[in-house]
This record gives C-alpha cells, structure tokens and sequence, in this order.
C-alpha cells in the first residue's frame, strides 16, 4: 500500500541533513516540452511508480490529469491513484496529490521528510531536477550507498538505480557506468526528461493554456493599438 | 435624454463636472512620450484594485495556508492565473510608471511652483505604494516574501532606545509570524489602498487646480484667446483621452506579454524563492528585495553602520521631497536649462539604475565601492543642484510652446 514503508523497514539512522548544499555543478539542459503529451503521460507513470511514495504534490489535483495529459478519468484512476482515503476507499479523483507517510517515522528513516515536488521545477528549476536526477553515483561511506555530484550527501536514495545502474569516478573525474541498470543511459535520459516534463507541467498548469491565449490576446492588442493610433491621428488632425 | 441630464444635473453638477476636468480642461498641446505615465499610473492603480478584490476572494491570509491559497488561485480558480500574474506584473509595472513618471518631473521641473503641493502629494503616494507593495510581497507567503520582511523590519530595530519595540509593535510578534501576515493583509487590502485613493484624489484635484507643466514649462495660462481658454491649450477631452488610449494600448501590449509570456521576468517580478513556503527556520542564502526597492536598499548596504544605513535609506526618500526648494532655478524645462542640470540630472539617473543593479546582487569588494559611490553621486545631486541652480546660466525661454513631430 504504501511504498515507503519499505525503506522504513531498512532502519537506517542518517547523517544530519546538509541544506542547500551549494555546488559549482554546471546543470545540464532538459528539452521542456510541454505540449508533447505522451511525454507527460510517461513522466506521470515514472513518477507514481517511483516517487509517489515519499513525494506529494500536494497542491496539484488528480482531476487535473483527465484534461492537461489527455488521458481517461479511468486511468487515473487506475493507474496514477496509488493511495487510499482512511476508510480504505480509493482516494478520490479531485483530491490533491498527497500520500501516507508519516513524517515522524520517515525523518527517522531519511533524517528529513521527503520535500513535496509540485514546485520544484519553479524555485530550482527543470535543469537542476534533470542533473539531480543523472548525478548520483556510489558511494560507501554514505548510508544509502550512494551519493550525489549535485546535492552532496543528500539523504534520498537513488530509487531510480534499478533503471540507470550505478555510476562511478572514473580517473577524470567524471561519472561513468560502473553497474548496468534496465536502461541504456539514453534511454534512461529520456525517462528522466519525461519526468522532469511532467514536474515542469505540475509546477505552473497554466503553461498549457498561457502561451495559446497569449498569442491570441497579443493579436488583439497590436490591432487595438493600431485602432486607436488612427483614432488619435485623426482627431489631432488639427492641432498645430 | 437631455432632460434625464437636466434632472440629475439639478441635483448632482455631473455635466460641469464633466466640463471642468475633462471637455473644457485645457492641457498643453506639446505633451511628449513622458506624459502617458500619469494616466496610466491611474489605470494600473484601477487594475491592481480589481484583480486584488478577485485575489482576496479566494486568498486566506492565514500562516497555514496562505502559500497553499495562491497555488489554489494558480490552479483551481478559473483564470486565477490570469489573475494573479495581472496583479504581481501590475505591481512590478507600477513602479516602473512611477519611476517614469517622477523622472518626467525632474525633467521639465514639474515640482516648481505652483505646482510644489502636487509634488508633494505624488511623494506621498509614492511611499504610500512603497508601504502597500513591501506589505503585499508578504501575502504568499513564499521563503523571499518572509525573510524580506523579516529583514526590512528588522531595520526598523535600529533607532536608537525605541527599535526594538517598534520592530516587535510593527511585526506583532518577535519574529515574522501569522499575526504579521495578518495585519499586513489588512494594511495590503484595506487601510493602504484607501489611503491611496484618497492621496491620488488630492494629487489629481491639486493638477487640474493649477493645471499640467508641459516639455518647454512654459505656463499656458500666460496666453489666453479672447475667451479666456489658452492659446496653446487643448480639451483634455477628445484630445487626450484618444490620445492616452493609444498609449494605454501600447502599454498593454507590453503588459499582458510579460502577463503570458514571462511573468516570472526572470526572477526579478516573481523570484525562485518564492515558490517555496516561508521556513522561519531555514534563511535562504540570499535574501534580496524586489528589483522597485533595490536602489534604496543598496543605498542602506552601502553605509557600514545598521543605524546609519537606515538613516541613509530614509533622506534617500525624503529628500525627494523637497525638490521643490532645492531646486531653485526659474527655468522648468531641461530643454533651456545649463549643461550643469543636464549632467546632474544624468548622473542621477545613472546612480539609481546603478543602485538598483548592485541592491539585487551579492555584496562584493568592487559592488560595495561601487554602491558607495553610487550612493554619494546620489546625494551630491541633491547638494550640487541647491548651489549651482540659484544662479544657473539658462537658455531664453520660448514664450509659446514648441511642437516636435
């Protein structure tokens, strides 16, 4: 039911948590495209499969969904509702993006609570999220087992290493592919780019609408001006 | 129709209202670029009531859930987006017409007499909207939004033997806190706004007393046709209510583009910090206004004593003031004055842009010598000007007013 409990059961007692660990990582581009719907909807499906359990996205709504990533009220309901309300019914189609774990037992666990994502991609950027998410690589010392380029010693585990495989220093200094994972490192890219296309679309909904509305009201307003700017030439037509 | 106007006209002077401000107020025919700012200062000021009252209906000045009510605006509220990015484009873009606007002053000597008591109302309104901005920056209650407050009222903790109770008075609380973001809700929606309204009243009713200066400050009362209207005056009505609708169509142009297209301005209208929720326990690493109050708050950096930066902020303001009195030159208009005014005037200019540069940056050696600098030009443009204006070489001024087109 619930998928962090399994990383309850792990115990580990963490570090404490290094906040806003500055880095001189450079970040690396992401192709935002938020009109490329099957993006969406597979950004959507990695991230209730692998992040839902710890990650809300607590001022978004599910109903949502059925309009902006074009999918059926069924689906989401069947494949994006992974939680359940306290009486044990499935948790309703406009309910927020919420789920179960309880934040006193997760800090145990991870030493922080799990940050909600629904703003992510606005106050760090998609850039940061998509270099996060590629920069994490083995690391003993740390009590996960790995650690990350961008974030140092941050305490989520890389849930996504059953994908991407995990990743090392090689003499250079740069990351490289020590264990496979499911995916070629493109393939796993792209998943990554998917996601970070559907936080970006989670962070500011109206993106969907904005620029289409914009473009139109823009048309209108240019002729406007146009409009008026004949009106007043003409009524001033006698002043010297 | 004619009597439906005779009969309110007898109870309620609609039609000489009508007359007196708007189809027989005579305004300058020479007015330039720099005169569309007033009016659409007025429309921004109507704008951001509207969308204000629109935000306040779904807005819950309330700790808990402040942050979570605008994320609701932003995605639940049909329009809400539209909305709110109106209301904090709005604001951004106000100050930018005020700025305009007082430039436009300092340009053509609008503050000269007799027009000193205009002046003076319009610098109320703009501490006023200074006040009414910083405490609207609290309301979403994002990281930037509390800890820019947490700092600016700190300030106030300054002044010597009663800071810190003032601080604690203003705040409510011995940090930023709910009965903070109350008060400043109330102060944001209700006691500023009225108070605004009430100045504008005053500044607009003091401008049709003794009518608008113009580009070449020459008063077009001094030349009237035999029926006593100014020879070098136009009816504000149809001249420049067509007029100023042009402009307000240009404006809204660039407006409503940065409304949809990019309302977060790059961080400076909407910042990164913002969206995400105040943490009273976590002080992003750098805090800064936004970019309207940068200028004064590089100002405030610049002196290395707390008391003493505060001191400086506040003479940055109020010597603004007195431009009526520091100035004294009779000659309004730029355009006929020394090249003495003229490089002061930039100079000015350029020290404020340049304030407002180094306010949004992280303080470096070569920004804090710079900010200094900056900050004496600032203050030397007020001093010089009161010695050099008395006895200014100026160029004849015209006795009409001149047309460029």
């Amino acid at each position: 039911m619930n998928k962090a409990y399994i990383f309850f059961l792990l115990g580990f007692i963490l570090s404490s948590p290094v906040f806003g660990a500055s880095s001189s990582v450079e970040l690396k581009p992401v192709f935002i495209d938020l009109g490329n719907k099957a993006s969406l909807q597979r950004g959507a499906q990695i991230f209730f499969n692998n992040c839902s359990g710890c990650h809300t996205l607590q001022y978004h709504r599910y109903s949502k969904f059925v309009n902006d990533l074009g999918v059926s009220e069924a689906m989401v309901k069947s494949n994006l509702i992974l939680t359940s309300q306290k009486s044990g019914e499935p948790t309703k189609l406009g309910s927020t993006i919420t789920n179960s774990i309880n934040h006193d037992s997760i800090k145990e666990a991870f030493g922080v609570v799990p940050p909600d994502l629904t703003l992510t991609a606005r106050s760090r950027g998609p850039e940061w999220i998509y270099t996060f998410l590629t920069s994490f690589y083995e690391d003993d010392s740390r009590p996960m087992g790995v650690n990350n380029k961008l974030y140092p010693n941050v305490n989520m585990p890389h849930v996504l290493w059953y994908k991407e495989g995990l990743k090392t220093y090689d003499e250079n200094n740069q990351l490289i592919l020590k264990v496979n994972g499911q995916l070629s490192q493109k393939e796993y890219e792209q998943e990554i780019t998917d996601l970070v296309n559907f936080l970006t679309y989670v962070s500011e909904p109206a993106q969907l609408e904005r620029y289409t509305i914009g473009f139109w009201v823009m048309i209108f307003l240019v002729f406007f001006a146009f409009i008026t700017y004949l009106l007043k030439i003409e009524y001033w037509r006698d002043i010297k | 129709m004619s009597k439906f106007v005779a009969w309110i006209d007898q109870r309620l002077p609609v039609s000489k209202f009508v007359k007196n401000h708007l189809s027989e107020y005579y305004a300058p025919k020479n007015f330039n670029f720099f005169y569309f700012f007033g009016s659409l200062a007025l429309f921004v000021f109507i704008l951001q009531i509207i969308t204000g009252i629109f935000l306040t209906i779904n807005y819950k000045p309330d700790a808990a859930s402040a942050f979570a009510s605008v994320e609701y605006i932003m995605r639940d509220v049909e329009w809400g987006w539209l909305i709110r990015y109106m209301h904090s484009t709005g604001a951004s873009f106000f100050f930018i017409i005020i700025y305009l606007h007082m430039l436009r002053a300092l340009m053509y000597g609008s503050y000269k007499k007799p027009r000193e008591l205009l002046w003076l109302f319009g610098m109320f309104i703009f501490v006023l909207l200074m006040a009414e901005a910083f405490m609207g920056y609290l309301l979403p209650w994002g990281q930037m939004s509390y800890w820019g407050a947490q700092v600016i009222i700190s300030l106030f903790g300054a002044i010597p033997l009663i800071g810190e109770s003032l601080a604690l008075w203003i705040r409510g609380d011995y940090v930023i806190s709910d009965a903070t973001l109350n008060r400043f809700f109330a102060f944001h929606v209700i006691a500023l706004p009225l108070l605004l309204f009430a100045v504008i009243y005053l500044h607009i009713a003091a401008l049709h007393t003794v009518g608008s200066n113009n580009p070449d400050g020459v008063e077009i009362k001094a030349n009237k046709n035999p029926d006593g209207t100014p020879v070098d005056g136009i009816p504000f009505h149809p001249y420049y209510t067509v007029k100023d609708i042009f402009g307000l169509a240009v404006f809204l142009t660039i407006f409503m583009f940065v409304v949809f297209f990019m309302p977060e301005f790059g961080g400076f209208f909407l910042e990164k910090d913002n969206f995400v929720p105040a943490d009273p326990l976590k002080t992003p690493e750098h805090i800064v206004p936004v970019w309207y109050f940068t200028p004064f708050y590089a100002i405030l950096r610049a002196i290395p004593d707390k008391l003493g930066g505060v001191i400086a902020m506040g003479l940055a303001i109020f010597v603004l003031f007195l431009m009526p009195w520091i100035d004294r030159c009779k000659v309004k208009s730029i355009r006929y004055r020394s090249s003495t005014y003229k490089i002061l005037l930039a100079s000015f200019v350029i020290s404020f842009v340049g304030l407002g540069y180094i306010g949004m940056q992280a303080p470096t050696p070569i920004l804090t010598a710079l900010g200094r600098t900056f900050t004496l030009i600032y203050f030397a443009f007020f001093v010089v000007l009161y010695f050099t204006s008395k006895n200014e070489k100026t160029k004849p001024v015209p006795e009409r007013v001149t047309m460029h087109e």
